[in-house]
């Protein structure tokens, strides 16, 4: 009688329950660190926003899928917006040493990892075609 | 970087749009009104085990156990023993009820009873419940998060208009998803709450210096004369007239936290969790369910997170749970705003359950079958959602208008529920258990409940009857006088021959069950250490064995202290946890009673009948319940006129 859940479902309810917990946690250090002026506590943020990554990927192991379109773009987005920010509170002089030092560990820590886990999921070259706008047989990119 | 009235906002935001998200998806699997109630019974193992465990888990232990614990210290260790409570009817019972669901194709604990006893009286029974459940025990938490809410935005936020938004966004995944959007919100719901506990707990052992000061703190306390009751049970029995009619009735004694596990016991029994059940799609994770996210991990986070929410409210009152919540989100709003949000999701878990089973029970169950049973499925989803909103609605109001009446009627949701056990077991394991057996000893265990609850003693007593006793009389809680009276009438009926035959459902489950699920061997030999292990966890971890708990490991002020550095009772109380989540495991797994068993269910054909036109006999039904309830709503008015409340006035 019954039927079956659809496996995309129980892996959403997956990534947002590790995002709702580890994700918010990871905001919640990170900003507790900036406010207190505390590079430790800014950095377990950096640790739980990684951890999550890593379950996340696990995750994706377990159900034999990557990240989804949505995922990859609010991820790269998110990430893109929070280094302008970071940036041009650098430029205007609005951070001290510890959310310095927190915001290269964060972003870094993120970047490197976004490149080594596309190296490791589709080898260095794959990794380029990711980027790289292929053009088809009438000249007009894909 | 803002307050908690910037914080709260967005991270409320943030949690809508998820919840809106899910009721979306929800929605667009169900596809049409089909699978509205039960999902299709496709939930996966994993999601009903994680959203019963939340639910039970709730708001409720949050805030409401721990608070006990700041108020009254550690003499009712059954709260911190909830995890592996809450975790032993699962284990007995829910494995042969999803097979029981599956072979009868039914999907909710009123359908089951109606099958296998045919007996309206039971089915109305369990719908009661589920109202119960929806209005008066949600409300009641629902109220808790309001006044929490508004005393966090610093009154820019009312009371009522923080409920309202609550019961809006409760309202609105409920009726858009149904069943299937309570399972897929509530996985996020369960995480929130349970990462709310633990959360709000490290910052209260941060707030209090560490585990060495408050551990301190708690021995100055015990060695106190005064205070050093609040870490010990006060005996095993005290014969008061119960709470409002004797002051000594106030200290819990140890057959006090049996009352509190017994009621406990109801959670697991109530039409919400079985609703989960019997929507699953396969029973292979009921064992793992119970044992590891249930008595393990649930029952840690209780034993650990709640216990250090309620010392150190204790050993400083300033600093109780929601004084906390509102200390922690002075000092950093976003985490604040987290746990709230935690707290709420906890809130609306059981809510949102209680809504949907209550809903569905009061249409699909009782005016369906009763009155109008030509209403197809498409209509009964729609008035199901209907009288979710006027649920919903009757509990906004009585939040915001009758706050005690509220509180009444949710202190009557757990006691009543574990009324059903005895039916439950009736299906599940004692066959003979027959259906006048049932029916009276539910009966009279309701009324047990009712006449030792605040609700049926005010209610007696506006009609001029006022009873020499009070709540919980002799310590005890109204589940256990509901239950002695249940099994009283249980066993004096069922010792006489049985002039009621067995429905022919009944009979092919009791086939089904021998023929399939019958213990194996091995099992069998183990019955008797199952039994003597049961009670004897029973007797020391929530019965008179609590006596000792308070010396068995140390005592401030003796020369050696408390040995484990913990209260002597809460090392009790986790040494005890441990061997129960050993006990819970022993049954599940050695005894066989929650692990799948690996068999074909072929659905039960029942005999086939002609169906009459029932359209005569509804409406005259309905003239008949209409007249009732006038002839009943007068003699009511009557009595309180000639001997009650208003005669006095």
């Amino acid at each position: 009688m019954a039927e079956a859940m659809p496996k995309q479902t129980e892996r959403g309810l997956l990534v947002f329950a590790i995002w709702a917990t580890l994700g918010a946690a990871g905001l919640c250090f990170t900003l507790e660190g900036l406010s207190r002026d505390a590079l430790m506590l800014a950095l377990a943020g950096t640790g739980a926003v990684v951890a999550a990554f890593v379950a996340h990927m696990i995750v994706n192991w377990v159900y034999g899928q990557g990240f989804t379109r949505g995922e990859a773009t609010l991820g790269i987005g998110a990430y893109g917006l929070l280094a302008l920010v970071f940036v041009l509170a650098w430029l205007s002089g609005g951070v001290d040493r510890a959310g310095y030092l927190a915001g290269l560990a964060f972003f870094g820590t993120l970047g490197f990892g976004f490149v080594a886990y596309l190296a490791a999921r589709h080898g260095l070259r794959g990794t380029f075609s990711q980027f790289h706008v292929h053009g088809s047989a009438t000249g007009e990119p894909k | 970087m803002g307050g908690i009235t910037t914080w709260l906002p967005l991270f409320a935001l943030a949690y809508l749009a998820a919840v809106l998200y899910w009721a979306r998806v929800a929605a667009v699997e169900n596809g049409n009104h089909q699978s509205f109630f039960s999902a299709g019974h496709s939930l996966a193992p994993w999601i009903s085990t994680l959203v019963i465990g939340g639910a039970a888990l709730s708001g409720w232990f949050i805030l409401g156990g721990a608070t006990e614990i700041a108020r009254t210290g550690f003499t009712l260790p059954a709260i911190l023993q909830a995890g592996v409570v809450l975790a032993l009817p699962g284990t007995i019972l829910f494995k042969r009820l999803w097979y029981a669901g599956e072979r009868l194709r039914l999907s909710s604990q009123a359908e089951l009873f109606n099958a296998h006893y045919r007996s309206p009286a039971l089915v109305a029974a369990s719908v009661a419940v589920a109202v119960i459940f929806a209005v008066g025990f949600a409300g009641l938490q629902l109220r808790a998060v309001s006044v929490l809410v508004s005393d966090l935005a610093d009154g820019a936020v009312s009371r009522a208009m923080a409920g309202l938004v609550l019961s809006l966004v409760l309202f609105g995944y409920v009726v858009i998803g149904g069943l299937r959007a309570v399972g897929y919100v509530g996985v996020l719901q369960t995480v929130l709450a349970a990462a709310g506990l633990a959360g709000l707990a490290a910052y209260a052992l941060l707030d209090a210096g560490g585990v060495a000061a408050l551990t301190a703190r708690l021995a100055a306390f015990a060695a106190d004369p005064a205070s050093a009751g609040l870490f010990s049970v006060s005996g095993v029995i005290r014969f008061t007239a119960g709470l409002g009619r004797d002051e000594t009735a106030v200290t819990p004694t140890a057959l006090s936290s049996f009352g509190l596990a017994v009621a406990l016991l109801g959670f697991q029994a109530s039409p919400l969790a079985l609703k989960l059940v019997l929507s699953t799609s396969s029973p292979r994770g009921l064992a793992a369910g119970q044992t590891w996210v249930a008595a393990c991990v649930f029952g840690c986070l209780i034993l650990v997170g709640v216990a250090i929410l309620g010392g150190v409210g204790l050993v400083n009152p300033a600093k109780a749970p929601s004084a906390l919540l509102t200390s922690l989100s002075t000092v950093s709003p976003w985490f604040g705003a987290w746990l709230v949000i935690g707290l709420v999701a906890g809130v609306q878990l059981v809510a949102g359950l209680a809504l949907i089973v209550a809903g569905e029970g009061l249409v699909r169950h009782l005016y369906k079958p009763y009155f109008h049973s030509r209403l197809d499925r498409r209509a009964t989803v729609v008035l199901a959602r209907i009288v979710i909103a006027l649920l919903a609605l009757a509990t906004v109001l009585m939040e915001a208008l009758s706050p005690v009446a509220l509180s009444a009627l949710a202190g009557l949701a757990l006691p009543l529920a574990a009324q059903l056990w005895t039916p439950l077991l009736g299906i599940t394991w004692f066959g003979w258990i027959s259906r006048p057996a049932a029916v009276l000893g539910v009966g009279f265990g309701f009324a047990a409940v009712l006449l030792t609850e605040p609700m049926g003693l005010q209610v007696l007593s506006f009609l001029g009857l006022d009873l020499p006793w009070g709540r919980w009389p002799w310590g005890l809680h109204s589940a256990v006088w509901g239950i002695a009276a249940n099994i009283a009438a249980v066993l004096i009926l069922s010792a006489i021959p049985r002039s009621t035959a067995q429905t022919s459902a009944a009979a092919d489950l009791r086939r089904f069950f021998a023929s399939r699920l019958a213990m194996p061997p091995r099992a069998r030999a183990l019955a008797a250490a199952a039994w003597s292990i049961g009670l004897v966890w029973v007797f020391l971890a929530v019965g008179p064995g609590l006596v000792f708990a308070d010396v068995a490991f140390g005592r401030p002020g003796s020369g050696r202290g408390w040995l484990t550095g913990l209260p002597s009772i809460w090392a009790w109380t986790a040494a005890l946890w441990m061997l129960g989540v050993g006990f819970v495991w022993f049954l599940a797994y050695r005894m066989d009673m929650a692990a799948p068993s690996h068999v074909a269910i072929a659905p039960y054909e029942p005999p086939r009948q002609l169906r009459p036109d029932q359209r005569e006999t509804e409406r005259a039904r309905l003239r008949t319940a209409g007249i009732t309830v006038a002839i009943f709503a007068s003699l009511v008015i009557l009595v309180a006129l000639g001997f009650g409340h208003l005669a006095a006035r």
